[in-house]
């Protein structure tokens, strides 16, 4: 159904070819395919590529898809104007998972 | 910002768990991103024929009246047109009304955010023109506006077929159905013969090959068992079916499995929605893609399970209550659902994926 240069990131235009790249290359979550490729990074937050890359890991790799986990889906979760969020800043400093990948000891990167 | 009782989403099931508690004096307040209640429930236009046995069948965007007016006579707050965005650290629901951004305290949270629909890839699906059938529905019923004059279905359950009928009713050309596997896949034969009775071709082991169209869809060739044939149209709806909306929960903590009947990853949660974080339920889409009767009576499961909680029903109501819904679900609810259901269930203390944050 799908031939190379078919889109599946519709946000950031990642096509099927790139996709299966990355799977080659060892990406098996799609916070994998993610990360080297920008799929997901879009406006929609991955709402609509996810379960498209999803099917992609498991034909490809014959992973059954209870094992390819859901996405990170972080704060916040649709977009919001920068102005928004800093309006009310003491308690939005507050939010949880805002930066919860790099956690800071000492002013470095643990 | 405090409430006794945060439900986000104001679809059928996040209203009906509002009437259990509010109707028992608890403060419940309603979180809604739209402006209006009813969630998708607003542009359904069909009739609906089983429900619980507290409502009579009526039209989609009537029971969305109904739930709602069924309200007015207790104090609940509505925060429409607010979204939720996140978590602070402290628990609080991080919400925004566009202008500014403030927690929501709440003892029980309630999430209904519903479901979304997937989509389905083929060449130049991105095409203008080519759209889920749930927006179809919603240009036809809520904004009245035609999306198409000759359209193409993709997929043939009885969501499908509704829309492709509400489609017809306003004068759209249904050029054709196709369907990937060798049957229709709706349920309820009567919507089958009425979209057969306006002559209208089903391609069964079919599928979308490709769009074709320079700026916005013009053709699709529709990959036939013996064969390619060509349809010129210039609207496709596409039925890639539902998947529960999980961001809210990811956010709170929850964990999940997977069963594929109910939309691929769901939350976990016990015989009485309650997730494994103890102050967060669950109902509707969101607990498990299903029929109508099923998002009302999970709403009334979980609203009925934080009264209990929340020592506004006494406990042997609640078991007899708890008990008669159970058996309504199993009645209205169709049979493989239900037993996914049950065995998603069973799986309480076995999460697939559990401390997302943490790991
Ligand atoms: C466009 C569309 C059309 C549909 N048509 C049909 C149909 O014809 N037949 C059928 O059987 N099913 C249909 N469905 C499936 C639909 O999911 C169910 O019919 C039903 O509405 C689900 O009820 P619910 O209460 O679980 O969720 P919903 O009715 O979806 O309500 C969830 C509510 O939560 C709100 N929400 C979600 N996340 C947030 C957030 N972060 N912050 C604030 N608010 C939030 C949403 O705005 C929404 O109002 C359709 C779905 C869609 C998307
Ligand atoms: S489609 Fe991939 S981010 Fe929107």
């Amino acid at each position: 159904m799908l031939d190379k240069t078919t889109i599946i990131c519709r946000c950031e235009e990642i096509s099927y070819e790139e996709i299966e790249e990355v799977i080659d290359q060892g990406a098996r979550t799609f916070d994998d395919v993610k990360r080297l490729t920008r799929c997901g990074m879009g406006p929609c937050q991955a709402k609509i590529c996810t379960n498209l890359v999803a099917n992609i890991i498991h034909e490809q790799t014959g992973r059954p898809l209870h094992k390819i986990p859901l996405p990170r889906m972080r704060m916040p979760l649709s977009p919001i104007k920068l102005e928004t969020l800093t309006t009310d800043s003491t308690s939005f400093s507050a939010v949880k998972s805002v930066l919860d990948e790099v956690e800071l000891e000492d002013g470095k990167v643990r | 910002m405090e409430t006794e009782v945060l439900i986000i989403g104001g679809g059928p099931a996040g209203l009906t768990a509002a009437f259990e508690m509010a109707s028992r004096g608890l403060e419940v307040t309603i979180i809604d991103e739209s402006f209006s209640l009813g969630g998708q429930l607003c542009q359904q236009t069909q009739l609906i024929r089983a429900l619980p046995s507290a409502y009579q069948p009526m039209a989609g965007f009537k029971l969305a009246n109904k739930l709602t007016e069924q309200l007015k006579d207790f104090s609940v707050r509505y925060l429409l047109g607010h979204r939720v965005i996140g978590l602070y650290a402290d628990g609080s629901i991080g919400v925004t009304d566009e202008k500014d951004v403030f927690p929501v305290k709440a003892k029980k949270i309630l999430v209904a955010t519903g479901a979304a629909e997937n989509a389905i890839s083929f060449p130049k699906w991105t095409l203008p023109g080519v759209i889920t059938i749930g927006a179809a529905q919603t240009l036809v019923n809520r904004d009245f506006v035609m999306p198409g004059k000759e359209a193409l279905i993709v997929g043939s359950s009885d969501f499908a077929l509704d829309v492709a009928y509400q489609l017809m009713e306003v004068g759209v050309n249904i050029k054709g159905i196709i369907e990937k596997s060798a049957v229709v896949n709706a349920r309820d034969k009567e919507k089958v013969n009425q979209v057969e009775k306006k002559g209208i071709p089903f391609y069964f082991n079919s599928y979308v090959k490709e769009a074709k169209g320079n700026g916005e869809v013009e053709a699709i060739d529709i990959q036939l068992q013996n064969g390619i044939l060509t349809e010129t149209v210039d609207l496709v709806c596409i039925d890639g079916s539902r998947s529960p909306i999980l961001d809210s929960f990811y956010q709170l903590g929850c964990s999940f499995g997977y069963q594929e009947v109910l939309g691929g990853w769901i939350p976990q949660y016990n015989k009485h929605f309650q997730t494994d974080q103890k102050n967060v339920f669950l109902a509707g889409n969101a607990a498990g893609i299903s029929n109508h009767a099923a998002l009302l009576l999970t709403g009334m499961i979980s609203g009925i399970s934080i009264c209990e909680e929340l020592k506004v029903l006494n406990r042997d109501a609640f078991k007899e209550l708890t008990l008669s819904y159970w058996r309504e679900l199993e009645n209205l609810e169709n049979k493989d659902a239900w037993q996914a259901r049950i065995r998603h269930i069973e799986k309480f203390s076995a999460p697939l994926l559990k401390d997302q944050f943490i790991s």
